[in-house]
C-alpha cells in the first residue's frame, strides 16, 4: 500500500478537468519506483463499491469489464501501462494527464474490456492505481477522493430577461414628460385661441396695417350721419 | 416698440435656426437609418432567428421621420417668416405626429437593446447550433452565423466553453461529450482549419483553445446600432421640443 493517493489535475488548470463523461488525472509519476516489472492499472469505482474491491480480480475479465459498468461491474481497470511510460522525475514543461473515458470507439466492442470509455453518469468515482507483476497485485495507491463530474441542465431553464436598463427608463420618462407638456402647450394655444390673452405681447405682422381699425369706425359712422 | 421689435426679430432667428437645425438632423437621420437597414451588421441571422429584429422596425420609422422633420422645417421657416398662424398651427400638430413617431422608435431600440441578454444568445445557441435536422433555413443560418463568430473573434460560446458543459444542446445530442467536449470551431486552428493540438483541445490547456465567450463581441456590435438609432433620436426629439415651444410662444404673439 503507496501513500500516494490519485488526485484531478491541478497544474496546469485545464477547461476540461471534469466533463460529463471524462475527468483528468495526474500521471503517477515517481510513485512506483521499485516495480519495474510490474504493469500499473487504474481502478474506477463507484463510491460505494471501494470497500468491495477485490486487488486480486484480474483485468479483462468479465468482473471488470469496463462494457458493463456500472451494473453489474462495479470497479474497472482500464489505462494499463508500465513503469516506462512514468518516467521519473517529471521533465518540467510536459503535461503529464491521463484523461479517463477518452476513448469511445470501443464503448460497446466486448473484446475490449479494458477499454478507457467514457463514464456513464455523474459518479461519484473513486480511483486508485494497482501494480501487477503477471496477475499478483504488488502494489497500490490509496483511493482517491470522490470525483463528481458535471451534470447539464437544459437550456430551458435559462433566464432571458435582464429588465430594464437605467438608460431605456430614462429615455422613456423623460420622453413621456417632454410629449405630454407639448400637448399642454398645444390644447392651451387653441383654448385661448378666441380670447385676447396675450394683448399686450402682440407684435405687427410685417405689412399688417393698423390704420384699418380707424377706417372702419368713420366709414360707418358717415353715412349714418349723412342720413 | 422698437425694443419688441428687437425681441420679435430675435426669437424669429431663434426658431429659423431652431428649423434649420431640425432639418439638418432629420436628414442626418434618414442617412443613419438607411445605411443601417441596407448593411445590417453579420449578427443579423441570431436576430431574425427569434423574430427579435425590432431594432429593424425602429430604423424604418427612423428613415421616415427624417424626411418628415426635413419637409416640416421648412414648412416652419416659411411659418415663421411669414408670420402666419395657420401654417404654424399646421407645422405644430405634424411636428406633434412626428414627435410621437420618433419617440416610439426611440424606445423600441432602446428596449430592443435591454432584450439582448446573454441569456437570449445563449438559449438560442443551446438550441439552434449544429441541430441535426434543420428546421428551416435560420437554424442553419444560425450555425453558419456562430461559426463565423467564433472563428474570426477567437471565443468560444457565448459565456466561455463551459456554456456546452453546463447545458444540454443540439449539439450535445449529435457529438459526444468525450469527442466534442466542445465544437471544434473553439480550438485554435492552422491555416488549413485544422486544430493546432486536438487532444490540448479536448482537454482545455490553456493555448490550444479558445477560452473565452463570444458575448462581448456580440454586443458590442448590437448595440452601437441600437445606441446610435435610440440616442440621437432623443438628442433630436430633445431640440425639437425646445424649437417647438418656441414655436408656441410666438404662434400666441401673432396678431390676426
Amino acid at each position: 500500500q503507496l501513500r500516494y493517493r490519485p488526485v484531478l489535475t491541478q497544474d496546469p488548470p485545464l477547461e476540461g478537468q471534469t466533463t460529463a463523461s471524462t475527468f483528468v488525472l495526474d500521471q503517477p509519476r515517481c510513485v512506483f519506483e521499485g516495480y519495474g516489472n510490474a504493469v500499473i492499472w487504474l481502478v474506477v469505482a463507484l463510491e460505494q463499491a471501494t470497500s468491495t474491491f477485490n486487488n486480486t480480480a484480474g483485468p479483462g475479465t468479465a468482473e471488470t469489464a469496463f462494457q458493463d459498468f456500472p451494473d453489474p461491474v462495479r470497479a474497472y481497470m482500464t489505462l494499463n501501462a508500465t513503469l516506462g511510460s512514468y518516467p521519473c522525475p517529471k521533465p518540467a514543461g510536459d503535461i503529464t494527464v491521463l484523461r479517463v473515458g477518452s476513448e469511445t470507439s470501443c464503448t460497446r466492442d466486448a473484446t475490449r474490456p479494458t477499454c478507457n470509455g467514457p463514464l456513464p453518469g455523474p459518479g461519484p468515482y473513486k480511483v486508485k492505481f494497482l501494480a501487477l507483476e503477471g496477475s499478483v497485485p504488488v502494489a497500490e495507491t490509496a483511493w482517491s477522493v470522490p470525483i463528481a463530474l458535471r451534470t447539464a441542465k437544459p437550456p430551458s431553464k435559462i433566464s432571458t430577461s435582464n429588465g430594464h436598463s437605467a438608460d431605456m427608463i430614462a429615455i422613456t420618462t423623460i420622453l413621456s414628460i417632454l410629449f405630454a407638456i407639448l400637448l399642454a402647450g398645444l390644447v392651451a394655444m387653441l383654448f385661448f385661441w378666441g380670447s385676447d390673452c396675450g394683448g399686450s405681447s402682440t407684435f405687427s405682422k410685417p405689412e399688417s396695417v393698423t390704420v384699418r381699425r380707424y377706417n372702419t369706425h368713420h366709414v360707418y359712422d358717415q353715412p349714418a350721419a349723412r342720413l | 416698440m422698437a425694443k419688441s421689435d428687437d425681441c420679435v426679430h430675435i426669437l424669429q432667428g431663434l426658431l429659423v435656426f431652431g428649423n434649420v437645425v431640425i432639418g439638418m438632423c432629420g436628414i442626418a437621420l434618414t442617412a443613419e437609418c438607411i445605411y443601417f437597414v441596407s448593411n445590417p451588421h453579420g449578427l443579423y441571422p441570431l436576430l431574425e432567428a427569434t423574430e427579435n429584429s425590432d431594432i429593424y422596425a425602429a430604423a424604418w420609422i427612423g428613415i421616415f421621420v427624417g424626411l418628415a422633420l426635413f419637409a416640416l422645417s421648412i414648412l416652419g421657416i416659411i411659418g415663421v417668416i411669414k408670420a402666419s398662424r395657420t401654417l404654424l398651427l399646421v407645422y405644430i400638430i405634424l411636428m406633434l405626429i412626428t414627435f410621437a413617431f420618433e419617440m416610439a422608435s426611440c424606445i423600441t431600440a432602446a428596449t430592443h437593446q435591454d432584450s439582448l441578454t446573454p441569456g437570449f444568445f445563449l438559449k438560442q445557441m443551446l438550441e439552434r447550433y449544429q441541430k441535426s435536422e434543420p428546421a428551416n433555413n435560420s437554424d442553419s443560418e444560425v450555425t453558419k452565423t456562430w461559426d463565423e463568430l467564433m472563428l474570426q473573434n477567437h471565443c468560444c460560446g457565448v459565456l466561455g466553453p463551459s456554456d456546452w458543459q453546463e447545458y444540454t444542446s443540439a449539439f450535445r445530442l449529435t457529438h459526444s461529450d468525450a469527442d466534442y467536449p466542445w465544437p471544434r470551431t473553439c480550438c485554435v486552428l492552422d491555416t488549413r482549419g485544422l486544430p493546432v493540438n486536438l487532444d490540448g483541445c479536448k482537454l482545455g490547456v490553456p493555448g490550444y483553445y479558445n477560452s473565452n465567450g463570444c458575448y462581448d463581441a456580440i454586443s458590442g456590435q448590437t448595440s452601437t446600432h441600437a445606441w446610435g438609432v435610440a440616442w440621437f433620436g432623443f438628442a433630436i426629439l430633445c431640440w425639437a421640443f425646445c424649437v417647438l415651444l418656441g414655436t408656441m410662444f410666438y404662434w400666441s404673439g401673432i396678431e390676426y
